[in-house]
């Protein structure tokens, strides 16, 4: 079967008739309102000093409470449940990121050693394979 | 002018991933306002070609997404598409091979459709599609080259 690329590019969508001449007019009159409009800072931009505050004292809570868990309680068990907790919030935050560096570490084989690692991370991204099974994978 | 001189290109890139006249016709809206709305976030380290392409990929992927929430039966060919709308098949003017090729582009994971379309249908340098999709030029090649194969294989198969 020949492969598409060398088959002609066709359009088979419509549009109405005069539709870019409309939608244009339309468009162009809505962007006219919005710089009419009264500029009123949202809701969350006023309130983000005093939320950045909340997050990094948390934070700092939050970090307090593992250490002092981990120090106080003591035990192989306890380390357990730390790393579980931990492996478990991290695996929710996990960002494109964390996947690289995991990444970093990966031996890959003759075939791919010409490819970034980055690379083989955002193609399997391309191909909607989930995070976790990309951590997996690692 | 911004809207007359982009306003095509990026209803076609949206038209081709969410199929339908009227979900293209509100998502175009909705890019223009939001590029107005965010235009001094603008920097000019990219082209406000890739910029608003960028602003039109994510209008079109959310509308995909909310009509996959709201809809109780499964979207992924043209029939599905006509069926649950208004305008039907009004506005599609493909032969049998159309119709098949736009079928086999359904079945591709939405983000590899983006970049499939990008190259396809509208020659996109792979460094541009980089700065849209924010992806790495070489994960882009990998990701049409798969596309292209799993299309042939779909439209052999069919």
């Amino acid at each position: 079967m020949k492969s598409i690329e060398n088959i002609p590019v066709k359009n088979p969508f419509k549009v109405p008739e005069n539709y870019f001449e409309e939608v244009n007019r339309r468009i162009i009159s809505a962007t006219a309102e919005e710089d009419e409009k009264p500029v009123r800072h949202s809701i969350y931009r006023r309130m983000r000093p005093y939320m950045l505050a909340a997050a990094a004292f948390t934070g700092f809570v939050i970090i307090s409470y593992f250490t002092a868990r981990v120090f106080i309680t003591g035990g192989k068990e306890s380390e357990a449940n730390l790393a579980e907790t931990v492996s478990v919030a991290y695996l929710n935050d996990i960002d494109i990121y964390s996947i690289e560096e995991s990444a970093l570490d990966l031996e890959l084989s003759d075939g791919l050693s010409g490819i970034k690692k980055s690379e083989i991370v955002d193609y399997l991204m391309l191909e909607d394979i989930k995070t976790e099974d990309i951590i997996e994978i690692l | 002018m911004i809207v007359e001189k982009y306003s095509s290109k990026l209803y076609w890139h949206i038209r081709r991933l969410v199929i339908l006249h009227e979900d293209a016709d509100d998502a175009l809206q909705n890019t223009f306002i939001n590029a107005w709305r965010s235009i001094g976030e603008f920097r000019n380290e990219s082209a406000l070609y890739t910029w608003l392409y960028t602003i039109a990929t994510n209008e079109a992927l959310n509308l995909i997404n909310k009509r996959k929430r709201n809809s109780a039966v499964s979207i992924d060919d043209l029939g599905s598409y006509f069926e649950n709308s208004h305008e039907g098949s009004t506005f599609f003017d493909g032969d049998e091979a159309e119709v098949k090729l736009q079928n086999a582009i359904l079945q591709l994971p939405e983000k590899q459709r983006v970049v499939f379309n990008l190259k396809y249908y509208d020659d996109m340098t792979y460094e541009d599609m980089s700065k849209v999709l924010g992806t790495s030029e070489g994960a882009l090649k990998a990701s049409y080259h798969h596309a292209v194969k799993k299309i042939e294989k779909i439209l052999t198969g069919s």
